[in-house]
């Protein structure tokens, strides 16, 4: 009994040691403990030909043959797990935090422009906090398309950047034609200023819902 | 004079090994070990290294499935069973394999000559 847990330290020296640096996964998790296994009882199979304890480990461990390809392979698996939490932890503080942001600046824009309102400003001065919401928006937009959730994968960045973009110049549109309307009182001023930035901002808008792919996650 | 298998021939039938191990019933890494030595007389060792590479490659591919068994001594053991898919592609191999044993014994033994006698 004592002699076996003599070989079971061995193994797991030799098993850790092998494998030591290696980026942790299941898999590799896994893999150590099957090594270990099959490589004590083959130990102890030899031992009990006659042969003693270090003599049959050292036999054991040779005649497994080169296991440099499973150390590569585990290796490989490890980077690229250590490298997606990293990525998408990441992702996710930025999206949170952009988020947050957003919401943010809209709630200022809204309550900046309500206060003024109250102030009895001119018209104009008024609505010019109203950026704010305008700003507020694109990066609310951006900062949701680009999180990753349990059922959607994040959208990808350059994507998103249009997205916000595109709503963005909605709601810049809508901010430039209020306030050119409340500056000259002129409802033709406000919509032709409307035009140009709505019709660009819908029409983005549009390619990028009509070439969208599926975010859903199996 | 004895002869040897060599690593380029047996590479491409490790695979086949496996299953066919596995093809008459589950079992775990050492033991397969064993029963690949023992069913070529002692003849030949495929090493174990090999043989973890290949469970890795024959679970990716779905040929074969892993589960846990129960703790012994030494620690908990790693089962493998082979599945529909790799019985099916157990039985193409060995189509494949008669196909090419008779097509190489040709190649390699047989001579203009013995057709004509």
């Amino acid at each position: 009994m004592l002699k076996n847990e003599n070989i079971d330290k061995k193994v797991t020296a030799y098993i850790e040691s092998l494998f030591s640096g290696v980026g942790a996964s299941q898999q590799l998790f896994d893999l150590k403990e099957e090594l270990a296994t099959n490589l004590k009882e083959k130990t102890n199979d030899i031992k009990s030909r006659g042969l003693d304890e270090d003599q049959a480990f050292k036999e054991a461990v040779i005649s497994m043959g080169d296991l440099s390809g499973l150390v590569n392979d585990m290796r490989k698996l490890g980077q690229d797990i250590a490298k997606q939490n990293v990525y998408s932890t990441m992702t996710s503080r930025i999206s949170t935090a952009g988020i947050v942001a957003g919401v943010l600046l809209i709630l200022f824009g809204i309550l900046t422009v309500t206060m003024l309102y109250f102030m009895d400003l001119e018209a104009p001065a008024v609505t010019g906090s109203g950026i704010f919401i305008v700003a507020g928006g694109a990066i609310f937009t951006y900062s949701l398309l680009t999180r990753e959730t349990t059922k959607k994968y994040g959208m990808n960045k350059i994507r998103a950047v249009f997205y916000a973009l595109a709503v963005g110049l909605i709601l810049f549109s809508i901010f430039v034609s209020v306030t050119s309307f409340f500056a000259t009182g002129e409802m033709f001023i406000a919509i032709g200023s409307l035009m140009v930035f709505i019709l660009a901002g819908i029409g983005l808008f549009l390619i990028l819902v009509l070439t969208g792919t599926d975010r859903h996650k199996n | 004079m004895s002869g040897r298998i060599s690593t380029d021939l047996i590479r491409g039938h490790t695979n086949t090994i496996v299953l066919n191990i596995l093809r008459q019933g589950d079992s775990y890494g050492y033991e397969i070990y064993k029963k690949i030595i023992a069913l070529s007389d002692r003849k030949y060792e495929l090493k174990e290294a090999t043989l973890y590479t290949a469970f890795r490659r024959l679970e990716q591919d779905e040929l074969i499935v892993s589960y846990w068994g129960d703790e012994t001594q030494g620690g908990r053991r790693k089962y493998y069973r082979i599945t529909d898919k790799g019985k099916e592609v157990y039985e193409q191999n060995v189509i494949d394999w008669i196909f090419a044993r008779a097509i190489l014994d040709k190649l390699i033994q047989g001579g203009f000559g013995d057709a004509k006698e």
